[in-house]
């Protein structure tokens, strides 16, 4: 197989390995947040992720509306999904000592929605064909498709848009507040549950981003959105908990680390690989590999 | 009565099992000074966290401006006018400064005032305007200190309450600390004062009370404590024995 | 539990439920079935319970030591390792609960030292996702994933089955009940209090954790074996599936954490609700668990067990 390898194949690559690794990119700055506030691995975030390709795979089908144009509708939608979501199963579970009690919640949805997808669209693997799918560039032989490209820049306008909004607003910087210290928080007049609906709405609005983004480059089915999820979290953890760059460059990476193992080992390793390049971050840099400095108390 | 500005009548405050403050009453006229004053774990803490919110009586009224306060959440009681600084400062460190400082203005009567409050900080604590770009974990911890006293008045509270604020600062931040709580005091605000430096708490104090395991042991003023010979050997004499 | 009548209570349960093969046609009745599956998921949610309930150490890899299980004993028996039988054969179970115990402390000691909360957590799901990995990708050892097949042909009755299970759901409850009460146990609940304030009154809290995962992998690698034995045909996705770490956690959590009697009510009231969905309510079946995580999780966060606590305390 050595023979084959050229140097435009390594790039190749490394193209497809950053063009995917954005999805798990903004898939973790969604996590990232709700850990913030919440101190909970969102364990439904993958599930929700492929809840919100369903809906564009359905607004495409049924109204033949186009799926990036579709983020007008998901995005609102998916914001509100995640404040009803919030209000009607967190709530009461934020306050509590016990964070285990959130975390099930997480799992009893994440069970809820791949079933109710399920239930709704069948098994069956579905993929948004549009009369652009198959179109790429080809800039000195390297094969860059155009569903993957626009999926980059939605994650990157995106990671943009959530890094603004936690700067310059005054809830957004509520919510990395109280993602440093919560009672501290509310001593500023801070309400909790305000901002971890803010929190969840966003990690869910991103969930619709990269709803579209995965719809349009990748088939999906209902059980796909728990293996997401892992990933999500494995970039996560590479990237460093708290930091939304951090979260992306995690992603990118992690697509890097999938896309060169799964070419040169076969394809089922490639899972192992990530969980283990995982497992070494977690023991040896656990605040992740792009945080500078570390203020945690 | 009428000036009470805030009335603390019979609180009992547990910890899971463990009661950390029995049948407490204290009151807090307008515009003055009151120290809560007290060995470690004599509930001086638990009590400023009790009327902030933080952490609900078991029994008892609190009664800040007539109001009944005991069932507030601590975002609320700072809507209402108290902002409490709490032991070991708790800046959001990862946060600049400036961030920080607009952070205290959350509440929303204090937002539309937040350029205007932000100018009184700095000229307050013009060491922080200096650094406003910062972040707050950055700073030193007279700066730290200052930066928490700072953004708990952009909210302008009518009391504010101070937990250790000169605990493990030099010398002259410690001075700098009391004169800025009579300075405060001066402009009308209301303190309720934790401290473990007694001596000087008491200086400053026009009324204090002694807490000792969960309970009320003296009050008084603070010049009648300060001249008391059971807190003078208790709590001062060995710790300051040379003033 | 405590009390006199509590044990007589379930010395007279246990019999009872060690008669139902006398009264009901095992091999006919679903009921034998389902009491069969809960008594397998009341050892791996008892063995989940002195882990995660009563030492705070939230495991998810818990499939791995299932799995492990499984594979030992399919594997003693296709090649006669142990030359002592095979069929329920009690060196072979022992064995494939000391197989998991082995990786439990290789894995736990790295992952029980740096990782805490969440990181643990996530942490041994990164281990049972690399575990199914190795045995998909091991070979004819293994049998990749298409898995081992044992002779079936040596199936005669499920009673044997059903005493096993039994008996394993009362060893794990006994084995956790007195393990609790023990000095360990002390030492197991201090740390899942305060991990610093157990540390700074002696205890050795690397090797009581440790401790804890391990009997909690032996454990899980019995039933594991016991699985193997009724399945015939072991492969990754039967075995080494996630739900043998999330049922656990769920029974667990929906039964009582941290309290004896809560993997028990957990796993029957779970494992009832699948099978009367499953019979009732074919199509909805799957959403039926999901919905009743949220809901029990939303309304009773302390567990069925704590909905005595919760009468109790409005009186």
């Amino acid at each position: 197989m050595w023979e084959y390898i050229t140097f435009g194949l390594i790039v190749q690559l490394f193209v497809n390995g950053i063009l995917f690794g954005t999805m798990y990119g903004i898939a973790a700055i969604g996590l990232s947040l709700v850990f913030g506030t919440m101190r909970i691995i969102f364990l439904a975030q993958g599930t929700m992720i492929i809840f919100m390709a369903y809906i564009c795979y359905w607004i495409f089908t049924l109204m033949g509306i186009d799926p990036y144009l579709s983020l007008v509708i998901i995005v609102p939608l998916s914001l509100l999904l995640g404040i009803g979501l919030y209000h009607i199963l967190f709530r009461e579970a934020a306050g509590l000592e016990d964070k285990n009690i959130s975390l099930l919640i997480a799992v009893g949805l994440m069970f809820l929605m791949e079933n109710l997808i399920t239930v709704i669209w069948t098994a069956n693997p579905r993929f948004i064909e549009t009369s652009y799918t198959s179109f790429a560039f080809r800039p000195m032989g390297i094969n860059i498709s155009v569903t993957r490209l626009n999926g980059l820049i939605m994650a990157l306008l995106s990671t943009a848009g959530v890094l603004l909004f936690l700067k310059k607003t005054m809830i957004g910087m509520a919510v990395r507040a109280a993602s440093e210290d919560m009672i501290s928080a509310t001593l500023v007049g801070i309400s909790p549950h305000r901002v971890n609906a803010v929190a969840f709405a966003i990690g869910i609005g991103l969930a619709g981003v990269a709803g579209v983004g995965l719809a349009t480059i990748y088939p999906f089915d209902p059980y796909y959105g728990f293996i997401f999820a892992l990933k999500a979290i494995i970039s996560l953890a590479i990237g460093g908990i708290g930091s939304v760059v951090g979260a992306l460059l995690g992603g990118i990476l992690l697509g890097l680390i999938e896309s060169l193992a799964s070419f040169f080992f076969s394809g089922g390793w490639s899972d192992a690989i990530s969980f283990a390049v995982f497992l070494i971050v977690l023991m040896f840099k656990p605040e992740g590999l792009f945080v500078r400095s570390i203020n945690k108390a | 009565m009428e000036n009470h500005l805030l009335e603390v009548k019979g609180i009992d405050v547990l910890y899971g099992d463990v009661q950390a403050v029995w049948d407490v009453s204290i009151h807090v006229e307008e515009e003055k000074i009151v120290a809560l004053v007290g060995a470690n774990g004599a509930g001086k803490t638990t009590l400023l966290k009790t009327i902030s919110g933080i952490t609900p009586a078991k029994k008892g009224e609190i009664l800040f401006q007539g109001n009944s306060i005991a069932k507030l959440k601590p975002q609320e009681v700072v809507d209402i006018g108290i902002s409490h600084v709490p032991e070991g400062r708790r800046l959001f460190s990862s946060l600049t400064v400036l961030e920080n400082l607009k952070l205290g203005a959350y509440p929303s009567r204090a937002r539309p005032l937040m350029a205007n409050s932000l100018e009184r900080a700095f000229s307050l604590f013009p060491l922080l305007k200096n650094r406003k770009d910062q972040k707050a974990g950055s700073l030193s911890g007279g700066e730290q200190q200052m930066l928490a006293i700072g953004r708990a008045l952009m909210a302008h509270p009518v009391l504010l309450m101070l937990d250790e604020p000169s605990l493990g600062l030099s010398p002259i931040f410690v001075r700098t600390i009391f004169e800025l709580i009579s300075t405060l005091n001066a402009q009308k605000i209301t303190i309720l004062l934790v401290e473990q430096n007694i001596n000087q708490a008491l200086k400053i104090a026009h009324q204090a009370y002694v807490l000792k395991t969960g309970k009320i042991a003296m009050n008084g003023s603070g010049d009648e404590l300060l001249a008391d010979p059971e807190v003078q050997r208790a709590y001062i004499g060995k710790r300051w024995s040379k003033s | 539990m405590e009390d006199k009548r509590s044990i007589l209570i379930s010395v007279l349960v246990v019999i009872a439920f060690a008669c139902v093969p006398f009264v009901l046609d095992v091999d006919k009745s679903y009921f034998v079935f389902f009491l069969f599956l809960s008594f397998c998921y009341v050892t791996i949610t008892q063995a989940w319970n002195l882990v995660g309930g009563y030492t705070g150490q939230i495991s998810l890899g818990q499939h791995a030591f299932f799995g492990l299980g499984a594979y030992t004993t399919a594997i003693i028996w296709l090649r006669d390792i142990t030359k002592t039988g095979y069929f329920f054969d009690p060196v072979t179970m022992i064995l494939s609960g000391l197989v998991p115990v082995v990786l439990a402390i290789i894995v736990g000691i790295p992952l029980l030292h740096r990782l805490k909360g969440d990181y643990f957590a996530i942490g041994t799901l990164g281990v049972g996702e690399i575990i199914k990995v190795l045995f998909v990708k091991g070979g004819s050892f293994t049998g990749a994933s298409d898995g081992l097949h044992l002779p079936s042909t040596v199936f005669e009755s499920m009673k044997p089955y059903y005493w096993t299970g039994l008996f394993l759901a009362i060893f794990s409850t006994v084995v956790v009940y007195f393990l609790i009460r023990s000095r360990i146990g002390l030492a197991l609940r201090a740390i899942r209090e305060d991990e610093t304030s157990a540390a700074s009154h002696g205890v050795h809290v690397l090797k009581y954790k440790v401790f804890a995962f391990a009997v909690g992998a032996f454990l899980t690698g019995l039933a594991g074996s016991l699985y193997a034995y009724y399945l015939f045909h072991i492969n990754p996705d039967a075995v080494l599936k996630l739900n043998w770490t999330l049922y656990p956690v769920l029974m667990c959590v929906i039964g009582g954490t941290g309290r004896i009697m809560g993997p028990v009510i957990g796993a029957f009231f779970m494992n009832g609700v699948f099978f009367l969905t499953d019979i009732y309510f074919v199509e909805i079946n799957p959403i039926m668990a999901g919905l009743l995580i949220i809901i029990v999780m939303r309304f009773m966060p302390g567990g069925l067990i704590g909905l005595k606590d919760m009468i109790m305390s409005r009186k």
